[in-house]
């Protein structure tokens, strides 16, 4: 299938397109049933390019596995879905050049240093790895670059999991609890990095139980509720 | 970048956090070694029918140190969501499957290699003139081990009882390849007949093309949920 849209979310490392034709995301009847349980109910949602929205609800309401879905990680159990027009089933290699995907945990290997981490992440996104002094310096881990990640506590492993995101910047962004584990000076990296990612047209999709501090982002807040989207507030 | 280039990173990222972490080392030495000394109590004194054992039990080991090692390779994956970002790369899954294979083949075949001189010693076999296959009859077989293991690991990485499922699913699979490395091995130990060895050294390396093809195809299906 011809790449649709294809100036949308270029490439990774790239300044976002400021007048992309694509949603950043679209969600047509998506369900996802994990054995016989529902956790994603006939979801539908238009999110556009260079917005950030933040995804709220409960324990278990299905933020995590939305995130998930996206990032290709869980297929649809029923409905499609597209990043920047690319279908998340059969373009998935495509999607993924878009994507990337902040986890609660981190996603770092402890077993290799945070240099290491991040070497593995530029090599396997096909980026030049020229900036990573730079992004560990940015998120305050230069003094522990050549540590072991077992060594770091979740909040060094956050901000490690957040220098790669510096360093792949892809145009969406897919973050977990990004505020979790995080000190007050991790958070406002963290708020910096939104503000930077903001202002360069990358698109943001966030699961946080940090109502404040998300919604000072928040282009449009959406609501899950028993794996259905309750309510927005804005548009997406 | 190049899908070799992938290939190769996760690759060394498997290999470089196992030469920190030595679990798969400790485990799979010992494991193998208690196996083969095991063994040669459990066949007794007849020097005749411990030589004529060697092979099969040689293979066992490596089997079971397979399943060990597969299965050690998904775990560091899935802890802190590593596996979920390992994925998310742009990269065909059919590199990340390619890469812990070949992370998984170095290893095994090393290990192979180790345990080899180990058991024509404590099993009073000799190689022979046919000693030069043994290296490629070993790698030929850990390959076919390393495959069917990796895959099966990736299948059930997820799932809670996995430790008892990976063998349960992998040994039925992957009986041609025991048949084929042990029937190879006995042809070099025992019969000193290079020309049977390499018929079924070629015939394991069929086998080995037709689960690489397969493995390779299908492992996106396998790692999304």
């Amino acid at each position: 299938m011809a790449a649709p849209h294809a100036a949308a979310g270029a490439a990774p490392g790239a300044p976002a397109p400021t007048t992309p034709a694509a949603p950043a995301v679209v969600l047509d009847g998506v369900s996802k049933r994990f054995g016989r349980e529902l956790v994603l109910r006939e979801l539908r949602l238009e999110m556009s390019a260079g917005r950030v929205a933040v995804l709220r609800g409960s324990n278990g309401a299905g933020k995590t596995t939305l995130l998930r879905l996206l990032a290709t990680r869980l297929r649809p159990t029923r409905g499609s879905a597209r990043v920047f027009g690319f279908d998340l089933q059969r373009q998935g290699d495509e999607v993924r050049r878009r994507v990337a995907l902040l986890s609660v945990l981190g996603g770092n290997y402890a077993m290799l240093t945070a240099r290491e981490n991040l070497t593995l992440a530029t090599t396997l996104s096909g980026v030049a790895g020229g900036g990573i002094d730079a992004a560990l310096e940015r998120v305050g881990l230069s003094a522990v670059a050549d540590k072991l990640v077992r060594t770091f506590s979740s909040g060094m492993k956050k901000r490690l999991g957040l220098a790669r995101l510096l360093l792949v910047d892809p145009p969406l962004w897919l973050l977990d609890e990004p505020f979790a584990a995080l000190d007050e000076d991790g958070k406002r990296l963290l708020e910096e990095a939104l503000t930077t990612a903001r202002a360069g047209g990358r698109s943001v999709l966030m699961a946080s139980h940090e109502v404040e501090r998300s919604g000072r982002f928040a282009d449009a807040v959406l609501e899950l509720a028993g794996g259905r989207l309750a309510r927005a507030r804005s548009g997406a | 970048m190049s899908d070799l280039a992938a290939v190769l990173a996760v690759a060394r990222k498997d290999l470089l956090q196992e030469a920190r972490g030595r679990a798969v080392t400790v485990a799979t030495v010992f494991f193998s070694a208690v196996t083969l000394v095991m063994m040669a109590f459990a066949i007794g004194q007849d020097s005749q029918l411990l030589q004529r054992s060697a092979p099969g039990v040689l293979w066992v080991a490596l089997a079971f140190a397979g399943v060990i090692t597969a299965a050690q390779s998904f775990q560091s994956d899935l802890e802190e969501g590593a596996f979920d970002q390992l994925l998310l790369y742009p990269v065909p899954r059919a590199s990340v499957f390619l890469g812990k294979l070949l992370a998984n083949w170095l290893y095994l075949t090393a290990l192979g290699l180790v345990m080899t001189p180990v058991t024509l010693v404590l099993y009073g076999a000799h190689a022979g003139a046919g000693a030069w296959l043994l290296p490629p009859t070993l790698a030929l077989g850990s390959l076919g081990f390393a495959l069917v293991a990796t895959f099966y690991a990736a299948l059930t990485a997820n799932l809670r009882a996995r430790e008892a499922l990976l063998p349960v699913l992998m040994f039925p699979v992957v009986v041609p390849v025991l048949l084929g490395s042990v029937r190879a091995s006995e042809a070099i130990v025992q019969l000193g007949n290079p020309s049977l060895a390499g018929g079924w050294l070629q015939l394991l390396s069929g086998f080995d093309l037709v689960y690489l093809v397969i493995c390779t195809a299908i492992f996106h299906l396998v790692v999304e949920e």
